[in-house]
């Protein structure tokens, strides 16, 4: 039994295939201008990797802002329903599920069928998600790949304002004005990520085992910085950002059935 | 010494009457077209519309038909009362012969408009109503004589002092502590008060026996929505949509033909029931929808999400005052006296109300107890808490009814929502997961 879930993000299209639950390829495309190219460059990919070919595939649920960019797709799930399916797949003790992607920010909670019980989004902002990360490393003129290990450095954390993307710059520049270093404004950037994401994990009610999913959950500045402020574990599977293609996958093999 | 000063500023800036004509005419055609494509999508969603819902469709042209009625009658002598709001005691504007009109603003590009005026911190209706002032948008407006506002809230109490500027406003004063002898009082003579500006602008005295016939209309109306939501506390025979549209014309209709109309709908739907002809599946999650008002045409947003939605939810009752309150409550008249009556008709609006501008030493209670009992009465699945950003009412009492939902076990979901187009996206993103969580929880429910 062959599914494969399309989960089209702001920033990426991910592909996953499944055969009789068991994940058989993935790939990612970047979707720059056209995400409906992306995706098929993705899906083409992943039926390589797999060695198969499209027709073989029964059934394929997409998600993600841009699902609609898929219209091959037999059918749709939101994408906090498909991050409960993947949650709990990865992690069978899974009932929290918080996804970080490029510009959003979810909380899920599951039960240990994947079913979602309820979700909380952030606001309609990118402050709280991988976007944010992307232009604070530009205003401290480092690699994305560095902040996070830089941030590690940090021997104590400056407050800054997280609720805009826009007023978050203007505080870390001002932050490089008073000299501030480098490791300390890194870790100041994570925390006040952290801040948000954990307020909204908690107006949703947080019950462990947590798992983090996502493109931000690679970030290992992000993710100690949760951790300290959550005062839990993170489960983090192998590949994050598949999760969404996975949980869309897991929903089409049961909508084969 | 004191300045005083003595000009009259108006808060709307003049604007060059071609000018103002050109945006109306625009707005007007954008309008038509929101209404027309309104009334496509809830045929689409629903194919088999019984056809009495032709008359709604109708009505709800605020352009059409009922336009040219209402324009007839004041050319014919009749007067024009508008209302912002639900409490102006339309029972009164009936008895003095009168047509009430409620002219509570839907139209999002006026919100835009508005926004000149006053910060976008403002509630939406206010912002849009201010928008429509400014450019003549509102055909029931224009034509009225007069316009009631019931200063219910921060924004309505302002929004009187910009439309007198060009109307003659009449407000009226409610209480905000619900129960209390006190507060009884001041409305009874709030309305009093009222009575008297519709007696001199009409020049007819509102006698025992007229103001007893308005109210029987009333109740009569009464009568007829309770009977449509009877039938919605069954299996889906009539879209969440189509009612609210029913509820809706009620608020500009000639009351007489619309509570025909309506008896009319519900005979067709209880012969619909018997032929087990559902207007979608009997599993679709039932949804109730609270918070701020949504006002047709624009703000039709929420609902056309919810009822097109994959998958899909149908909307049982509403806890609105744009909808399923509007007509609910009757006028409990004990003994047919001229006091008696204006009691009754003072009460109907403020103890019956589950309006959040109340608060009593039980909080507003009212309104959870509403919303308890509707919850069990019509088997709701989930509940949809919608807030127009700016009123702080509605915002302000949903962390306690989330906290007795919780305890309930009865999903509800907070949607902050703002008077444009731009957050269809995002909105949908947020209705449709809430809706596959309602579909999954109504799949595991065990039957009993």
């Amino acid at each position: 039994m062959i599914a494969a879930g399309i989960d089209i993000g702001t920033q990426s299209a991910k592909v996953a295939i499944l055969k009789d639950g068991e994940v058989l390829s993935r790939s990612l495309a970047l979707c720059g201008f056209d995400p409906k190219e992306a995706a098929g460059q993705a899906f083409k990919e992943a039926l390589k990797n797999a060695k198969l070919s499209f027709e073989k595939v029964e059934h394929i649920t997409a998600t993600g802002a841009g699902a609609a960019k898929a219209p091959y797709s037999h059918s749709t799930i939101s994408m906090m329903g498909a991050d409960a399916q993947a949650g709990a797949y990865f992690f069978s003790s899974a009932r929290t599920v918080i996804d970080v992607g490029a510009e959003e920010a979810r909380a899920v909670s599951c039960d240990e069928n994947g079913n979602m019980l309820n979700f909380v989004l952030n606001s309609r902002c990118a402050a709280g998600a991988g976007t944010f990360i992307e232009a604070m490393a530009r205003a401290l003129e480092v690699e994305l790949e560095e902040l996070g290990p830089l941030s590690l450095k940090a021997e104590k954390a400056s407050p800054i304002n997280a609720s805009c993307v826009i007023f978050s710059e203007s505080d870390v520049v001002s932050l490089i004005h008073r000299q501030e270093p480098k490791p300390e404004i890194a870790r100041a950037i994570y925390d006040a990520m952290a801040d948000r994401i954990s307020s909204m994990a908690h107006r949703l009610g947080i019950k462990p085992h947590i798992v983090l999913v996502g493109g931000v959950a690679k970030d290992v500045g992000f993710v100690t910085s949760l951790k300290r402020k959550l005062g839990t574990e993170l489960l983090i599977p192998e590949d994050p950002v598949f999760a969404g293609s996975v949980g869309a996958a897991l929903t089409a093999s049961k909508r084969i059935r | 010494m004191a300045t005083k000063f003595e000009g009259n500023v108006k808060a709307i800036p003049e604007m060059p009457p071609k000018e103002i004509e050109e945006i109306r005419s625009s707005m007007e055609s954008v309008s038509r077209k929101v209404i027309a494509e309104n009334i496509e999508r809830m045929k689409k969603t629903w194919p088999n519309r019984p056809k009495t819902m032709q008359y709604f469709d109708e009505i709800s042209n605020f352009f059409g038909q009922r336009l040219e009625d209402i324009r007839a009658q004041k050319e014919a002598g009749k007067k024009i009362v508008a209302y912002s709001c639900m409490f102006a005691p339309i029972e009164l504007i009936l008895a003095a012969g009168a047509i009430p009109v409620r002219i509570d603003s839907g139209w999002y590009d006026a919100a835009k408009l508005g926004d000149k005026i006053v910060p976008v911190e403002v509630c939406p209706v206010i912002r849009s109503a201010i928008g429509t002032q400014m450019v003549n948008l509102s055909p029931y407006l224009e034509l009225s004589d007069a316009v009631i506002i019931p200063l219910t809230c921060d924004g309505r109490t302002k929004l009187s002092e910009i439309l007198r500027d060009d109307r003659t406003v009449w407000t009226m004063c409610p209480p905000r502590i619900k129960d209390s002898p006190e507060s009884r009082k001041l409305w009874v003579e709030e309305v009093k008060a009222v009575k008297k500006k519709i007696e001199d602008l009409t020049g007819t005295e509102i006698t025992g026996k007229r103001l007893r016939s308005a109210i029987e209309l009333t109740q009569k109306a009464t009568k007829a929505i309770r009977r449509l939501q009877e039938i919605r506390k069954g299996n889906p025979v009539i879209m969440g949509r189509d009612a609210m549209l029913v509820n809706q014309t009620s608020m500009w209709d000639d009351l007489k033909k619309w509570m025909q109309k309506t008896e009319e709908l519900c005979d067709e739907l209880e012969n619909r029931i018997e032929q087990k002809n559902w207007a979608c599946s009997p599993d679709t999650p039932r949804v109730m929808v609270t918070g701020t008002p949504m006002i047709w045409p624009d703000n039709w947003k929420i609902p056309n999400l919810i009822e097109e939605s994959n998958p899909q939810g149908v909307i049982v009752v509403d806890e609105l005052c744009s909808g399923d309150r509007l007509l609910y409550d009757p006028v409990g008249v004990d003994e047919w006296t001229m006091s008696d009556m204006i009691d009754a008709v003072a009460d109907r609006y403020t103890l019956a109300s589950t309006c959040p501008c109340f608060t009593s030493e039980h909080g507003n209670e009212d309104r959870i107890n509403w919303l308890l009992d509707r919850i069990k009465e019509y088997r709701v699945d989930g509940v949809i808490y919608y807030v127009l950003r700016g009123c702080i009412l509605y915002a302000m009492e949903y962390a306690r009814i989330k906290r007795i939902l919780d305890r309930m076990n009865v999903p509800i979901y907070y949607l902050d929502t703002e008077y444009t187009r731009e957050d269809v996206g995002q909105m949908k993103t947020r209705v449709e997961a809430f809706l596959e969580m309602l579909e999954t929880r109504v799949a595991l429910k065990p039957v009993n």
